[in-house]
């Protein structure tokens, strides 16, 4: 972090582009932008939220909720598998968790607004479902507005 | 005449009579055996698992780990893959370089049966690289059977696997008839002859018992150990109604089932089935000859010819058993001179009674209790999958113990010994991983992690700082706070005038270093300007739900938590905020393994993520800079370990509680009664926590930047803005909350820096929201 403000420094001092320092880490370029926290690349998560979609499927909700619990042992800060597990939540009637969860999937979502959204939309059904029609409606403008983003 | 009729008369009268009573005391006892054979269920104990360990590539877990676990769950180190059967049955590993292949049993878990199956597992450092099928076909997730960790066992501690007649090895059944009741499967539940030849033998050196299987059962099932000849006919007569209710092999299997074993501590072994596992580690299908016949041998007298205290004797009594077996024709001379030349077998791994882990297992009985009958506990045979890592666990023994007996060796108070508690959980799901209550793991006592309440000291600092952050128009990590002298008056009480550990004051200090370094005076004036029921209300949200005395002094740590409290007091910190209450027990299923229930993961949003932001860089800095520096002698720095010490008056109590990216953990040290133990908690709690997690080789603490929080370059001295000062630290702040001021030392251009810098983050962002959709 200090060297890129050094680096920064360097940038605005003469408004050239800096040549990177042989052997230094390469300043980050929007090609290198770290990959969007979407799909796992692990196989075992990746087949666990595959069981976990046939279980819900299946009307197998608390089996799928297990397996998306496993899977979040081995990805602990995948905002993907928060969510489905909100989802799965919602459909079980634990409206209350599934707003909590939503909002744990939110808190590793960085800046992936459309997945934010979404956690939005969801914690707008589970107000909904709590008869709370104002909440579910200033969730659902947090959404658009994310998506407008 | 007259008078011999009489007596005649009344002599049959009262034969008659007696006839009646015995005729009465019969239909009695039949009823008896009747009733309870037939209701007769055999208690099962709970049985409590550790986690599974869950297989998969990309698992940062090292090849000796695993193999330590397996060793664990019993599994055979082989230098080749063993015959087919061996083979299709699993429980084998064979290690060659940094490759393993393992047989892994079949196990019923919770959400279903898996079968044996064979895998091979490539490693790559500190984590598994590959895992196929031995056709090299990719495998993406494999569970290894879970150790079993204890049960909740019915009175007397009574343990046993239920086994079926048709599972028990034929040659155990002929040593078992050979040895204990020759006629068995002819007689009609007693023995005349074996009755004489017990009368004739008393006193000579092959003593034979005289009651056969049916009494023996009918003695253990029924009756009381007292020897009378009342209690030795009744025993007769209910054996003969036993027989003829129910059919030889019924009875044997009871038997089979009933017969008691061994004494693993105090833990009573019953049946073969679960003798089989104990001495042999093994179901009792696959017991040899020899070790059948060890079993036999021990229906005499298990503490007399215990084959772990008393092997000479153990020996010589199962080749006496061999030689019955051979004597009656059950076995060949070959299969006899093969079992009689084999060792004893048993397996050198000692017992551990109940449990090895009492003090986790007391928690999990805890946890049941709220929702199952005490009765069904300890008799429906409910299997319960915990949460526990044995490695965790392994871990905080290791290193509790140890440090404990150095600190006694260099403090030499005399016995007892210091003390001492460690928790470790998983800081994203709550879960508790490991649970030490004490120096002596195994023992069955006082479990100081959940019993013992010990006032806290500077541990409950986080929440002064905590609800401050909360205001960041307020206070940001640099607002200078106060560390002057501080008196605090009250009504009722006498002055409060809280010093510091260094006996210093520190004058005006930003807010983050009052934290680092734990400055009492500082701490005290920031909660009382806060209000004390502000920061209690804080603790509370952050889950100590222990009702806490509104005083000044509380802020300081006056309040007592046990390791456990604390644990989820942490736990909400290194959630970024979410609260998930702590939990031992992931499922329970019956017997059969149809599932009962699941404690699903929860998490509440207790605070919103910016102070919680802030307050994890603060702790952070307590390990970088403060009084938890001492951790560099056991981790990285770059681990960016976040922690609190805490000392109470004349250091009673050392505590450490701090996390990494993957596990929380809490250490307490202190004595029993409280006597001073002049030991910091950077001294004393620190070193077991920094073991224990360098053994654990733990994950960074990387956080997620919530997006309202901005990162400024400070300079130290003046915690103005000035990226070019000397010692600049890059510190987060809630947006608009930075100082705006440029330090002195800061160079013209600083300002032109940072609006680069805030360009570039913004077009960062951009492009990853746009590569994001």
């Amino acid at each position: 972090m200090r060297f890129s403000a050094a680096l920064l420094l360097v940038l605005a001092a003469c408004a050239t582009a800096p040549e990177a320092p042989p052997g230094g880490p390469a300043p980050p370029t929007p090609d290198a932008a770290p990959p969007p926290v979407s799909r796992s690349e692990n196989v075992a998560v990746a087949g666990l939220m595959e069981s976990a979609r046939a279980d819900v499927a299946a009307g197998k909700l608390s089996t799928a909720a297990a397996s998306i619990e496993r899977a979040l042992r081995i990805e602990p800060r995948n905002p993907r598998l928060w969510q489905e597990l909100a989802r799965v939540r919602l459909q079980q009637g634990q409206h209350v968790q599934a707003e909590e969860v939503a909002k744990r999937s939110s808190s590793f979502a960085g800046s992936d607004n459309a997945l934010r959204a979404e956690n939005w939309r969801l914690i707008a059904q589970a107000r909904e479902a709590l008869g709370d029609a104002d909440g579910a409606r200033a969730a659902r403008e947090s959404a658009e507005k994310l998506s407008l983003r | 005449m007259w008078q011999r009729k009489k007596i005649l008369r009344t002599a049959g009268i009262a034969f008659l009579v007696l006839l009646a009573g015995a005729g009465a005391f019969t239909l009695y006892l039949d009823h008896r055996v009747r009733t309870e054979f037939e209701g007769r269920r055999f208690a099962l104990p709970a049985r409590i698992y550790a986690r599974p360990l869950e297989l998969h590539a990309g698992l940062r877990l090292a090849l000796p780990d695993l193999e330590d676990e397996l060793r664990e769950l019993g599994y055979k180190a082989l230098i080749e893959k063993p015959d087919p059967t061996r083979e299709a049955e699993g429980g084998w590993y064979v290690r060659s370089g940094e490759r393993l292949d393992v047989g892994l049993r079949a196990f019923v878990f919770w959400d279903g049966p898996q079968p044996a199956r064979q895998l091979r597992l490539a490693f790559d450092g500190g984590s598994v690289s590959a895992l196929t099928d031995t056709e090299g076909r990719e495998v993406a997730l494999a569970r290894v059977e879970p150790l079993p960790i204890g049960g909740i066992y019915p009175a007397g501690n009574e343990d046993r696997v239920l086994v079926r007649l048709a599972e028990v090895p034929p040659h155990l059944v002929k040593a078992l008839i050979a040895t204990e009741d020759r006629t068995y499967f002819t007689h009609a539940g007693f023995s005349l002859r074996s009755m004489g030849r017990a009368a004739l033998s008393v006193g000579s050196s092959r003593m034979q018992g005289g009651s056969t299987i049916t009494q023996q059962l009918v003695k253990n099932f029924f009756l009381t150990p007292e020897r009378t000849l009342r209690r030795k006919l009744t025993e007769l007569v209910m054996a003969v109604l036993l027989e003829a209710h129910y059919g030889k092999e019924e009875i044997l299997e009871t038997y089979l089932n009933e017969i008691y074993l061994g004494q693993d501590r105090d833990r009573a072994i019953h049946g073969v089935g679960l003798a089989a596992q104990y001495y042999f580690g093994k179901e009792v299908q696959h017991l040899t000859i020899a070790e059948s016949a060890l079993l036999v041998a021990l229906v005499k007298g298990p503490a007399v010819y215990d084959p772990h205290r008393h092997p000479a004797r153990a020996l010589e009594r199962r080749n006496l058993v061999l030689r019955e077996t051979r004597e009656q024709n059950a076995i060949t001379m070959d299969q006899y001179a093969a079992a009689r030349a084999a060792e004893l077998g048993v397996s050198r791994k000692p017992g551990f009674g109940t449990s090895p882990y009492p003090a986790f297992l007391s928690v999990v009985h805890r946890q049941l209790r709220r929702d199952y009958d005490e009765a069904d506990l300890r008799s429906e045979g409910l299997r319960i999958f915990t949460t526990l890592d044995p490695r965790a666990q392994a871990a905080a023994e290791r290193a509790l113990t140890r440090r404990l007996a150095q600190f006694d060796k260099d403090k030499r108070f005399g016995a007892p010994g210091l003390e001492g508690a460690v928790v470790i959980t998983d800081p994203q799901s709550g879960e508790i991983q490991a649970l030490v209550g004490g120096r002596d793991p195994r023992y069955r006592g006082y479990n100081r992690a959940v019993d013992a309440t010990r006032p806290v000291g500077s541990l409950l600092k986080p929440a002064i700082y905590l609800t401050a952050l909360a205001d960041p128009a307020r206070y940001t990590l640099v607002t200078p706070v106060d560390d002057g002298p501080f008196v605090w008056k009250s009504r009722g009480a006498p002055d409060w005038e809280p010093e510091n550990y260094d006996k210093k004051f520190h004058g005006m200090v930003p807010l983050r270093t009052a934290l680092a370094n734990s400055y009492n005076a500082a701490s005290a004036r920031l909660g009382t300007d806060l209000g004390v029921e502000k920061v209690l209300a804080t603790a509370k949200k952050l889950g100590v739900e222990r009702e806490v005395k509104p005083f000044a002094s509380t802020l300081l740590g006056a309040v007592e938590l046990s390791p456990l409290e604390v644990a989820q007091m942490y736990q909400t910190i290194a959630s970024g905020g979410f609260r998930s209450p702590l939990r031992a027990i992931r499922e329970v299923t019956t017997q059969e393994g149809k599932p009962l229930q699941r404690y699903a993961l929860a998490v509440e949003q207790a605070f919103p993520p910016e102070p919680m932001y802030l307050l994890t860089a603060a702790l952070q800095g307590v390990v970088r800079e403060g009084t938890g520096q001492g951790l560099k002698a056991f981790l990285p720095p770059e681990l960016g370990v976040a922690g609190k010490t805490g000392t109470t008056d004349e250091q009673r109590d050392a505590w450490f509680a701090g996390f990494t990216g993957d596990r929380l953990g809490v250490v307490w040290v202190g004595y029993d009664d409280n006597r001073a133990a002049r030991l910091s908690g950077s001294a004393a709690a620190l070193p077991v926590w920094g073991d224990m997690m360098a053994a654990l080789a733990p994950e960074p603490l990387a956080l997620e930047k919530p997006e309202r929080i901005e990162t400024v370059w400070i300079d130290p001295q003046s915690g103005l803005r000035g990226v070019s000062c000397p010692g600049a630290l890059e510190l987060p702040f809630v947006q608009g909350s930075a100082p705006r001021d440029m330090a002195p030392c800061a160079s013209p251009v600083d300002g032109a820096v940072e609006a680069v810098g805030q360009t570039i983050e913004k077009a960062k962002n951009w492009f990853e929201r746009l590569f994001s959709r």
